[in-house]
């Protein structure tokens, strides 16, 4: 055993010096003050300070929230039943199922968005059909339908897939018990299905809402520039503005956001857990 | 015992996929019956208790439940509870909570719900658990709660489908007396379904044997055990010896050629029928108090009793020659191939199943490239073959031309009838090389194929009988010559249980009372 858990040494310095080196780059970055030399090294607080007054940052972040919860409710809400009618069929479709859910993640995110912002476009695919049923469409692209829209899109494969491996697991067994018990199929579903696919919904919510907060890119594309989120005033200040200190601030605050969310999280799935 | 009709299975039939499964089952249980549907996995039974339960819908029939028909009654509303197989318990909820869950859904009030589970934990011995993680408790104790989370519901009827298989046999037996005593406690009937015999035998009032799809027997678990129907029930309950005799009138019977005074009555003059009788009925005596003899064949001590086999009748054998011959291979003109095949020994009355793969396989002929050192196929097969005894050619040729030719020897082979054993054995004289018999993986096997040889019942044709091999030949070190092999059967023997030890090898008689034998009709497919 000694000579096999040695085997893990490599792996363990390569993720020091990839993982670990970074991050602290980064906590040191958001406590520092610009054009430190290596030798003379300033702290401050004043990045921190400038990003917790400054109303701007504190709406955008706010707004970044409500965008992730809003695509993560839409997301449960429609890969629930995805998930659920995946682990109920037969198993010999169930493969076939769970690969025509992931197939779309085979193609890069960045061809998708695209492809969602020739459909929203005005005069687009999305707007003349909506026409020819009798709606009157305004604008689609660039309002935050169409970004939560993106993220739904990118995001759902990850919910249905937690929740189908949660519900195939489940004994079909104890569904006959409870019919057994006098259970109708709506107490059953209420009683035994949802409480024990709850540590599903737990990982399907985190893998949602964790990249939800802070993308960048679906935001830029469908939001174009007016549904700013968090992510993408981090790419700002790293790439156009070069301001390296204040965008690292703003990435420890949003990993203490999601560490935090995180932290809830599990605690939920604590409680839940059987 | 109150003998109120609860339950009727009126002609069930259930398919899957083409699949009969029950074959129109016809079943009455009364209130407060502890019935066990036994049979082998695959008979239908647990299937049977699906369809009552209602997870399963009967292909063509009706179940009757108190005069009702719920053929189309979902699960949730028959008024009957399962205990499972694995007894789905639900993970995410403690004791009380699974006991509790069918109180619950029928929202009935708190304290009711808590005097009710209260009651329920100590019938079945679990006070002080109700708070306890289901994934805490042993085996033994999620199956009590199982038990306990149905009877709270004051079913009329429990069903039990082979509740006890994933417990240790020490508990399985606990478990036993315990679910008879908490069904006499209740006084519900319950429905319990197992392949265990003992279980059928310790438990029930009434045992329903199964087998493929159809009820062979039902009956309380004493005139099952007594008075098994036929052959299958009484090999499935308990140890037998079951031999097949001829029904010479009524009240007597004749097997290994003894006529036996028995009770049963109503079989045609001559039927030929299955004996049955159990070894804790057979005793053993001396020679001349004997109904039939027998020499002691194996004494095994089972602690209670010795397990004793006694031959009462001897094997029956036939002797052939094995021809060990030399070396016969015939080589190509161009040396690239050679072709071996044997003489063969034919039954005339073989002759019209005989096709060209059978001779090959007679012949045993093969044919190999030399170089490459692969088989090739027998291309081509000649033969004049008369339905008269005689000497027949047969050319064996690949199809690059190469071929042997040998002689089918067509015979009127006797076979060796023993009527008192009721068997018959037959095999053939034969032809071998030396390397064909020193190459032999299984010689005793490889002689039994060579030589044919075959033994079966008189009465029953499709019954073979287990043959023997006797040789007196070094096949390491055989030379060409002719050896005698000699293939025996076993003979008829008895299995006895006795207290009293006896001598392997002794002489003795067994001796049995009339209504120890047990005459039944042959079952029909």
């Amino acid at each position: 055993m000694k000579s096999m858990s040695r085997l893990a040494i490599p792996y363990i310095i390569w993720g020091a010096l990839m993982i670990f080196l970074p991050m602290l780059l980064i906590v040191i970055y958001s406590i520092t003050k610009e054009g430190n030399g290596i030798l003379s090294i300033a702290f401050t607080f004043e990045h921190y300070k400038k990003f917790f007054t400054d109303p701007d940052f504190l709406v955008i972040l706010f707004r970044s929230l409500v965008i992730a919860v809003k695509t993560t409710i839409l997301c449960l809400i429609i890969g629930y039943p995805i998930g659920y009618y995946i682990s109920r069929s037969k198993p010999s479709i169930q493969n076939t199922l769970v690969l025509l859910v992931t197939v779309p993640m085979w193609i890069n995110m960045l061809v998708r968005t695209y492809a969602w912002i020739g459909i929203l476009s005005d005069g687009g695919l999305a707007q003349q059909s909506l026409k020819l049923l009798g709606f009157d469409p305004s604008t689609l692209l660039y309002t935050e339908g169409a970004v939560i829209l993106g993220m739904v899109y990118n995001f759902l494969p990850f919910m249905v897939l937690q929740i189908n491996s949660a519900l195939a697991k489940m004994d079909n067994s104890l569904l006959e018990a409870s019919a057994d018990l006098g259970a109708d199929n709506k107490m059953t579903f209420m009683k035994v299905t949802l409480p024990l696919s709850v540590p599903g919904i737990l990982s399907g919510i985190s893998l949602v809402f964790l990249p939800c907060v802070s993308s960048f890119f679906i935001p830029k594309m469908l939001g174009g520039g007016k549904y700013m989120m968090i992510g993408n005033v981090i790419e700002n200040q790293f790439i156009n503005v070069g301001e390296w200190a204040f965008g690292s601030t703003i990435a420890v605050i949003i990993a203490l956001v999601m560490m935090i969310s995180m932290y809830a999280v599990r605690n939920l799935e604590k409680r839940q857990s059987y | 015992m109150d003998k109120n009709l609860l339950i009727s299975f009126r002609n069930i039939v259930k398919e899957f996929d083409g699949n009969v499964v029950l074959k129109g089952i016809n079943l009455d249980i009364y209130e407060n019956e502890f019935v066990t549907l036994l049979g082998p996995s695959g008979c239908g039974k647990t299937t049977l208790l699906r369809i009552l339960g209602g997870f399963l819908d009967a292909s063509e029939g009706s179940v009757i439940f108190n005069g009702e028909d719920i053929s189309e009654l979902p699960p949730y509303k028959r008024e009957v509870n399962t205990v499972f197989q694995k007894y789905a318990l639900f993970p995410h909820m403690n004791v009380y909570d699974n006991i509790a869950f069918g109180l619950n859904i029928k929202k009935m009030s708190k304290d009711v719900i808590e005097q009710k589970v209260m009651k329920m934990l100590k019938l079945i011995g679990l006070e002080e658990f109700e708070k306890k993680d289901i994934k805490t408790l042993s085996g033994g104790q999620q199956q009590r709660v199982a038990i306990a989370r149905a009877l709270v519901n004051e079913p009329k009827v429990l069903l039990l489908d082979e509740p006890l298989g994933a417990l240790d046999l020490k508990l399985r037996q606990e478990m036993q007396y315990e679910l008879k005593k908490i069904q006499k406690e209740v006084g519900i009937t319950f429905i319990y379904v197992t392949h265990d015999q003992e279980e059928a035998l310790t438990m029930s009032d009434k045992i329903v044997v199964m087998n493929k799809g159809s009820i062979y027997q039902i009956g309380t678990p004493e005139e099952i055990y007594n008075e098994p129907q036929n052959k299958y029930v009484a090999s499935f309950i308990g140890e037998s010896n079951i031999v097949t005799g001829k029904m010479v009138e009524d009240y007597l019977v004749e097997f290994d050629e003894i006529a036996f005074e028995c009770v049963d009555h109503g079989f045609g003059t001559n039927e030929i029928v299955d004996v049955i009788i159990r070894p804790e009925d057979i005793d053993i005596v001396d020679v001349e108090d004997g109904k039939m003899t027998g020499i002691v064949d194996n004494v095994f001590f089972k602690g209670m009793h010795y397990d004793v086999t006694v031959q009462t009748v001897e094997g029956t054998s036939v002797t052939v020659n094995m021809n060990v011959i030399a070396e016969h291979a015939v080589t190509s003109d161009d040396g690239k191939e050679k072709i071996s095949a044997n003489d063969f020994y034919l039954d005339i009355d073989d002759m019209e199943e005989l096709d060209d793969k059978e001779i090959i396989a007679r012949a045993d002929a093969q044919a190999w490239e030399i170089e490459a050192d692969e088989y090739i196929s027998i291309h081509k097969i000649e033969y004049d073959l008369q339905p008269v005894i005689g000497k027949y050619n047969v050319t064996f040729s690949t199809a690059s031309g190469t071929s042997i030719t040998r002689t089918i020897h067509v015979v009127d082979q006797k076979y060796i009838v023993n009527r008192k054993a009721d068997e018959a054995v037959s095999a053939f004289d034969f032809y071998k090389t030396v390397e064909e018999v020193q190459e032999a993986v299984a010689i005793d096997t490889d002689l039994k194929t060579w030589a044919g040889a075959q033994g079966w019942r008189l009465s029953d044709e499709e019954e073979s009988i287990d043959i023997y091999v006797n040789y007196d030949f070094d096949m390491d070190n055989i030379e060409l010559g002719q050896y005698k092999i000699t293939f025996t059967t076993e003979g008829r023997e008895f299995k006895i249980n006795t207290t009293d030890y006896v001598e392997e090898g002794k002489e003795i008689g067994l001796t049995f009372y009339p209504e120890d034998i047990h005459v039944m009709r042959r079952m029909i497919g």
